[in-house]
């Protein structure tokens, strides 16, 4: 059987997959900019690059994520938030819960035993307790984003920071730091203050063991700890978490070339 | 990229009260109300010119049959605004309001009408002429009543404010229809005194049972939805035949008019031409479409075969299918009964239990709610509502948020993912033979 691709257009990146018989055998991962339609097929050329697989050997491409739209070449499009669920299913079976939380998007999602959504919330007209929310902050500090997380745990004593907006919590950020805090603690109070507001998320759909945590911001170290911490539970992550939308695109595909829909 | 989950192709859109093919709606039905509201534009700039009375009424519970006895033209502020919205003009008055300083978060119809008054009270569909008489009707909610009051001082008339009991009981109560049924005869006795006309009993009682007659066959037409397929479509397409049920309400036009839909209704059925050519998904709809992108909202639907086949909103002027229906051997009874049953005058419980009964008797696979920052009455409430449908009684639903009036409030692209992730949910469920419904919690 021929291979699947699964390409997810975000807000900040375009993330690609190749499945084999369900098993992620390439990846890659992209910035966004404004030719959405050049950024898929780069991030589809650089993961076939990766493991010296000819296109030819793609038989099926599912667009997913707000650009999904653009990726022309494909066969099919699918809301991340299916694409979230099933591929979370795929790499934690027992997953009842998704929490991605990518660049300007939070979702939450209950999933059926079979990687189903039942039910989903997102964050609606704000970008507060996202990944441009930390983006901000981190900013605000003087940090890269990917330092932020190791950061935060070695907080000592933590400040509250309010999530009610992506800028004005920048503000607040200054403020604290004019106050003299420490950086450690201004961004252990952010990511408690994300954590707060995707818990809120979390509940309107209903918190079930197992939760999978997807999404960039999964990458997050301090993010994760955070979100265990404040849901009590422990939180599934995997090193392809940032990957979970393209695995679940490309999982659709498999299925639809078992199904004999083969280009 | 060729596919989506949902293999439909979208439908070319039905307008709603502007020009264009739309294979949506009714012909002839489409061709008659555009008539009627022409003629009832037009007629309320005649109204001014020949100095006639022109009375101001909301929709919910209202009394058009008792106002019209007395001679008066009645203008509907809620959908003068509507209308607006759909022509793209609301946001113009809006702005207008919001510079007299309404705030952003006041009632979007109040800061249409508001806006419009201040700039002459021109629309692109017909002058609006100011008004002799404010009769505010529902008074459920209180930026209404304070948006009648505003209108009361700016432009000088008097105002009638009907205190309305809020009902938390199935039924209406002796001592809520009493107490309506005392504050008609005030009011009839301010429109003696103000028209110095004499009130005609008998009269009443004859537009009463024209009335009954178009009632009739309002409740025939949306009960057509328990059909399977649907021959009709009971949120976009019945708004829009909502016009004369709520506006021209008591006349032999308005009979005529559901009389048309209703044979037009019974040739879809026989040719098979219903509304969604291959109708995958049954619908009961909550609360008021965003007018200012309607077309845009109802394509959003159409592309995963989805159809409406009840929904709350075209009950807003009254809940004529629960049997709250005009009797002229019970005049006053009768009004005071339909102006206690307006849906948004319902308790939440009593809201829900219907919603309930809609998807069973109507056979719905989802609930779909439509939430609107402008309108708190309306709105309030519906996250709960989505919560009690999901866990109480296991039936998808989604709940999406915009604005009925204000365009700046209405993101496609965000609305859109909701409504495509929704409907793939359930496509997938439905293509597991096994699928476990949701939960309840």
């Amino acid at each position: 059987m021929k291979l699947a691709a699964g390409i997810d257009i975000g807000s900040t990146t375009a993330k690609c997959v190749i499945l084999k018989d369900s098993q992620v055998v390439a990846s890659s991962l992209n910035p966004v900019g404004v030719n959405i339609v050049r950024d898929a097929e780069e991030a589809l050329r650089k993961a076939l690059a990766e493991a010296s697989i000819d296109r030819s050997e793609v038989g099926f491409v599912t667009g997913t994520g707000y650009g999904r739209y653009k990726i022309s070449f494909g066969q099919l499009t699918v809301t991340e938030i299916s694409c979230h669920a099933r591929g979370a299913h795929l790499l934690f079976p027992g997953t009842r819960l998704v929490i991605d939380i990518g660049g300007q998007d939070t979702k939450a999602i209950r999933v059926s035993e079979r990687g189903e959504v039942v039910d989903f919330a997102m964050n609606d007209k704000c970008a507060a307790g996202t990944g441009r929310f930390l983006d901000v902050c981190a900013g605000a500090l003087g940090f890269d984003v990917a330092e932020i997380g190791p950061l935060s745990l070695q907080a000592r004593h933590p400040v509250k920071v309010s999530s009610t907006c992506t800028v004005f919590a920048e503000s607040e950020v200054t403020s604290h730091v004019s106050r003299g805090k420490d950086p450690k603690d201004i961004l252990a109070g952010l990511h408690t203050s994300i954590a707060n507001r995707s818990l809120s998320l979390l509940q309107r759909v209903g918190i079930e063991p197992e939760v999978t945590f997807t999404g960039g911001v999964s990458r997050n170290e301090g993010m994760v700890r955070s979100l265990s911490a404040r849901l009590g539970l422990p939180v599934n992550v995997s090193p392809l978490s940032q990957y979970m939308g393209a695995i679940g695109a490309a999982l659709m595909g498999e299925e639809r070339l078992k199904g004999g829909a083969a280009q | 990229m060729t596919d989506t989950l949902a293999s439909t192709p979208p439908a070319s859109s039905g307008a709603h009260g502007s020009g264009g093919e739309s294979p949506g709606f009714l012909k002839d039905a489409r061709e008659e109300q555009r008539r009627m509201v022409e003629e009832y534009y037009s007629g309320l700039a005649q109204a001014e010119k020949e100095k006639r009375p022109v009375a101001y009424m909301l929709v919910g519970g209202n009394l058009t049959e008792i106002v019209r006895s007395f001679g008066y033209e009645v203008v509907f502020p809620e959908i003068v605004a509507l209308n607006c919205a759909i022509k793209h003009k609301s946001l113009e008055y809006i702005l207008q309001a919001e510079a007299q300083g309404y705030g952003l978060d006041v009632c979007g119809y109040v800061k249409n009408d508001l806006g419009l008054q201040s700039l002459g009270g021109d629309t692109p569909f017909g002058h609006i002429p100011k008004p002799d008489l404010l009769v505010c009707s529902f008074s459920g909610c209180y930026v209404y009543i304070k948006w009648w009051e505003a209108l009361a001082e700016t432009l000088g008339a008097p105002l009638f404010n009907f205190d309305v009991p809020y009902q938390r009981t199935d039924a209406p109560q002796k001592e809520d229809i009493d107490y309506m049924v005392a504050q008609l005869w005030e009011f009839v006795h301010l429109l003696e005194k103000k028209t110095g006309r004499a009130f005609d009993m008998a009269e009443l009682k004859r537009v009463l049972a024209r009335s009954r007659r178009a009632e009739e066959a309002w409740v025939k037409y949306l009960e057509a939805g328990k059909y399977r397929p649907s021959p009709i479509e009971a949120y976009f397409e019945a708004v829009f035949y909502m016009f004369p049920i709520n506006v021209l309400r008591g006349t032999e036009e308005a009979v005529r008019f559901y009389d048309t839909v209703n044979q037009e209704v019974e040739v879809r059925r026989k040719e098979g031409n219903y509304p969604v050519p291959e109708e995958k998904v049954r619908l009961v709809v909550e609360g008021v479409p965003p007018y200012t992108n309607y077309r845009t909202f109802w394509d959003f639907f159409r592309k995963w075969g989805a159809v409406s086949v009840a929904a709350t909103y075209p009950k807003v002027g009254g809940l004529f299918d629960r049997g709250f229906l005009h009797d002229p051997a019970r005049p006053f009874e009768s009004i005071a009964e339909y102006s206690l049953g307006a849906y948004v005058n319902q308790s939440w419980p009593i809201r829900r239990e219907l919603i309930k009964k809609y998807v069973k008797d109507y056979q719905a696979d989802a609930v779909l709610i439509h939430g609107i920052k402008s309108c708190r009455s309306f709105t309030a409430g519906q996250g709960d509502l989505r919560d009690w449908l999901i866990h109480e009684t296991g039936t998808p639903t989604l709940y999406l948020e915009s604005d009925h009036q204000d365009p700046r409030y209405f993101a496609p692209a965000q609305i859109k993912n909701r409504m495509d992730a929704f409907f793939e949910s359930l496509e997938q469920r439905r293509s597991t033979a096994a699928s476990s419904p949701v939960v309840a919690r």
